[in-house]
């Protein structure tokens, strides 16, 4: 399960604003995985590899369920491209202020989903094999990374509530 | 001529009552959100404390779901929003 926090972590509450201790080359891999949240974004609702990503709010009622998808799904799809335009604006940055951190945080959290979804990850603790040989392996190992700096992220915010 | 009739009490009609009934909101178990970031979205969409936001986040876990807040459709609908905003699997109901 993640929560194996590094002995240092790269996120750190610093007054009231958050240190974003990230090298040149996760910096460059959230640059890469920008193109390819936007480029999900883009995909119909009801697409598979999104679906996740557009919950139903009604189980058991399909006329108000399709009311809640109409009133919605513009705004979802449009707050989560603002998060990615706030990742990429701060791609830089040593220090990041609350609401950019959130922004991060709910970028990350989204791709992550998606990739989750594309792994067919069902069970809450289990431990993916790393194959490298495995078609999977790329998916698998950004999910991972993913996985760990939003654990950091979270817990700086949580130290910080 | 007949006596004025005793005003009588219409029994509510079902959908009189059911327009009473609060909307629960539900949090479903999911594999893949981080169980530190549940806590952390509780906390922050309904001002909930750690222990309070982390004891929902435990039955959403172990027991597959969880009510998080109620009220009027219109609130549970915004609740529900804000979550599906946040990847959360949330569901609402009249209760």
């Amino acid at each position: 399960m993640f929560g194996r926090n590094r002995p240092q972590p790269r996120v750190v509450p610093v007054n009231g604003s958050y240190a974003l201790k990230l090298d040149g080359r996760e910096r460059d891999l959230m640059r890469q995985i920008l193109g390819d949240m936007r480029a999900l974004l883009m995909l119909e609702p009801g697409d598979l590899r999104v679906r996740r990503l557009y919950p139903s709010a009604y189980a058991d009622d399909a006329e108000k369920e399709d009311e809640y998808r109409m009133l919605t799904h513009e705004e979802l799809r449009s707050s989560r491209l603002a998060n990615v335009d706030a990742v990429e604006a701060s791609i830089d940055a040593k220090v990041l202020n609350e609401e950019q951190l959130t922004a991060w945080m709910q970028a990350i959290n989204s791709l992550r989903l998606v990739l989750g979804t594309l792994l067919d990850i069902s069970d809450d603790d289990q431990e993916l094999a790393f194959d490298p040989d495995d078609p999977e392996a790329r998916t698998q190992a950004l999910y991972g990374y993913l996985g760990g700096l939003l654990d950091e992220i979270v817990d700086a915010q949580l130290e910080a509530l | 001529m007949s006596a004025a009739p005793a005003e009588v009490k219409l029994p509510e009609s079902d959908e009189d009552q059911a327009a009473d009934r609060p909307w629960i909101v539900i949090v479903w178990n999911d594999p893949i959100n981080l169980m530190s970031y549940v806590v952390l979205v509780f906390q922050k969409l309904f001002g909930y404390n750690r222990a309070k936001a982390t004891e929902l986040m435990l039955d959403v876990h172990h027991k597959g779901r969880a009510v998080v807040s109620s009220g009027t459709r219109e609130k549970a609908e915004l609740d529900v929003f804000r979550l599906h905003e946040h990847g959360l699997w949330a569901t609402m109901r009249q209760d």
